[in-house]
């Protein structure tokens, strides 16, 4: 299905907080049912452009326009789309089925059996079918964040945000993860925007991406990252994409 | 927008046709529609679900579809999917296709009042046990760290004195005056009755110091610092700082426990002196405004009824309160376990606990006092 306007536009967008200036001159598009992530270093201010891009902060000038949606908000109401956050962001207090109702009872009629059936399907999808009874605490890291991921989904967005999705995971646990993130984008269509610096993570799942830099103040490179890894004439992200894959880019690599 | 579900028959066939969105806005439609078509499906050998119609389809509409044949094929119905103008609505539906077959759907979880009952007394033993082993390790934990002072977090003393004694200055002082001058009330409308107002200030002075003054005090404490002190170590623990601790080598009950039951120890003892003082004024001026007596006569009153014993009695308590409230406050943070919802339990439990267990000893104490005759 061609776009015709892309599902996220970035234009000129300047991230600071008074005189200092963290990012500026921040322009990008993501296309509809691709995969996008936003690379760098520690400290580059990946997590920080994507709190702008959720709306949790308000950009002190330029421009973020979401297809169908506008500037990113968060006021009070259906959430427009998905977020997974870093740790998960599971409610402690609930079952894993009683996490994944929460946002049908908040914002949808639906109820009982119907409802059950939805958070099943979605436990199902994240492959935590016999999981719904179990509190956060009684599971691993990497299994609350695929709750978190059937959490973001429930309410059916078309776009979905996740904040370092791999991090903390052992290997298998963040193929798994990936995985995943590949059968929503591929399978349900979705818009991924995703914030990492997992490399084997970028190889497998973007399509596009861009690189933050602290030094130059925002966007270095932009691109395929398959592309950026072998083309780049940049130093830095020569750097960036070789540093650990140089050996085992050709096992990761396409 | 309707949503339907259209069922042709054909004899032992049928043909369901969904019409309209599929989506989760129109989730309690779309059930509508299945169950009303499936009714019609009675005698039905095989079924084909044609997507020519579908105007649109998100996962909730997926999984719907999906329970759907799900069902046929556990009746024995041969089911289809015939795609409509493109192969991702069928795509989606195969996605969500056997998962979750056979197994009961997540029960969102309910306790009875009865099975609640039962569980929490099934938890008794374990919850006594576990109390009086953490007791057990705070004696075993005492004498170490006398022996390694550097196993004890002596810097955080200050701080913590400052919280549990200075800070609670302001609300132990006016919790005193009160006192003292409701006891001064009532004795003056109790013993008044008698002509026997000269008896108001030792009244004032037996009640507040050896009962009222160290459980007034004891109370505000366990309520104030209870509440912090449990609230901070269950933080600690579901982030992960204690276990940090005892991996580099520190044993929590010596670098937590001990600093702060000894801040409860003096400050209590300390603030239970200071409310002395407090509601003996109270009772002064309640006494001298309300009864027929001069100050003079009231401070003599008052200094002949001060005695050691009585004075050493209500001293002697509040340690004993004191570290009552931190074995208590610590001992439900460091057992914290989940998330945030369970450092809001275990901090209100702390706070039920120290309660209770402040009014336990000040009676026991009352009791022992009674039998030695003091």
């Amino acid at each position: 299905m061609p776009a015709t306007r892309p599902h996220i536009l970035v234009h000129d967008l300047r991230i600071g907080w008074g005189s200092k200036v963290l990012m500026e001159h921040v322009s990008f598009e993501v296309e509809r049912g691709t995969a996008f992530a936003i690379l760098g270093g520690s400290g580059a201010g990946k997590s920080t452009l994507l709190r702008y891009l959720i709306g949790l902060e308000r950009p002190t000038a330029g421009r973020i326009d979401i297809d169908r949606i506008g500037e990113p908000h968060l006021h009070q109401g259906t959430p427009p789309f998905g977020v997974l956050f870093q740790s998960g962001a599971l409610f402690s207090s609930l079952t894993l089925a009683e996490n994944l109702a929460l946002p049908l009872t908040a914002w949808t009629p639906i109820r009982g059996a119907t409802m059950r059936e939805l958070v099943q399907a979605k436990l199902d999808l994240v492959g935590l079918a016999s999981f719904g009874d179990h509190l956060p605490g009684e599971i691993s890291g990497g299994m609350k964040k695929r709750a978190g991921i059937a959490r973001a989904m429930m309410l059916e967005p078309d776009l979905l945000f996740f904040d370092e999705p791999s991090a903390g995971l052992d290997p298998i646990s963040a193929v798994e993860l990936d995985q995943l993130i590949l059968t929503l984008k591929q399978d349900l269509g979705i818009t991924v925007v995703i914030v990492t610096h997992e490399l084997p993570s970028i190889f497998l799942v973007a399509d596009q991406c861009i690189v933050l830099n602290r030094a130059a103040n925002g966007i270095v490179a932009r691109g395929d990252p398959r592309k950026l890894r072998d083309e780049s004439e940049i130093p830095f992200v020569r750097g960036f994409f070789t540093r650990s894959s140089s050996g085992a880019s050709s096992t990761q690599g396409a | 927008m309707s949503v339907e579900m259209r069922a042709d028959l054909e004899g032992e066939h049928a043909r369901l046709v969904p019409i309209g969105p599929f989506d989760l806005a129109h989730a309690l439609g779309v059930v509508r529609a299945v169950e009303k078509a499936e009714r019609h499906l009675d005698g039905c050998r095989s079924v084909d679900i044609d997507l020519a119609e579908l105007e649109k389809i998100d996962g909730a509409g997926a999984v719907l579809l999906a329970r759907l044949l799900d069902r046929f094929e556990a009746e024995g119905r041969r089911s289809r999917v015939v795609e409509g103008r493109g192969p991702e609505a069928a795509r989606l539906i195969a996605l969500y296709r056997g998962r979750g077959v056979g197994r009961p759907a997540a029960r969102i979880r309910t306790m009875s009042a009865l099975e609640q009952i039962g569980a929490t007394a099934a938890r008794l033993p374990a919850t006594v046990t576990h109390a009086l082993d953490f007791v057990g390790r705070f004696a075993i934990a005492l004498p170490r760290a006398a022996v390694h002072p550097q196993s004890v977090d002596w810097p955080s003393l200050p701080r913590l004195a400052q919280e549990i004694g200075a800070d609670a200055l302001p609300v132990m002082s006016a919790a005193s005056l009160l006192v003292g001058i409701i006891i001064g009330l009532l004795g003056v409308s109790q013993l008044g009755r008698f002509g026997a107002v000269v008896y108001i200030p030792e009244l004032v002075v037996v009640a507040h110091f050896r009962e009222l003054g160290p459980l007034v005090t004891a109370m505000v404490v366990a309520g104030r610092s209870g509440a912090g002190l449990a609230s901070e170590i269950a933080t600690m623990k579901v982030s992960d700082e204690i276990d940090a601790l005892r991996a580099m080598g520190f044993d929590p009950m010596r670098w937590l426990v001990v600093p702060r039951c000894l801040a409860l120890v003096v400050m209590v003892a300390l603030l239970t002196w200071v409310g002395n003082v407090l509601a003996l004024i109270g009772g002064f001026v309640a006494t001298i405004t309300m009864a027929d007596m001069t100050p003079r006569a009231y401070l003599i009153g008052t200094e002949k009824a001060i005695t050691a014993s009585l004075l050493a009695g209500g001293l002697i308590k509040s340690p004993f309160l004191g570290l009552a409230i931190g074995l208590i406050a610590c001992g439900q943070g460091l057992a914290t376990q989940g998330g945030a919802a369970a450092v809001g339990a275990r901090t209100t439990t702390a706070v039920v606990l120290a309660i209770s267990g402040v009014l336990v000893i000040d009676a026991l104490f009352t009791f022992f006092y009674a039998l030695i005759g003091i």
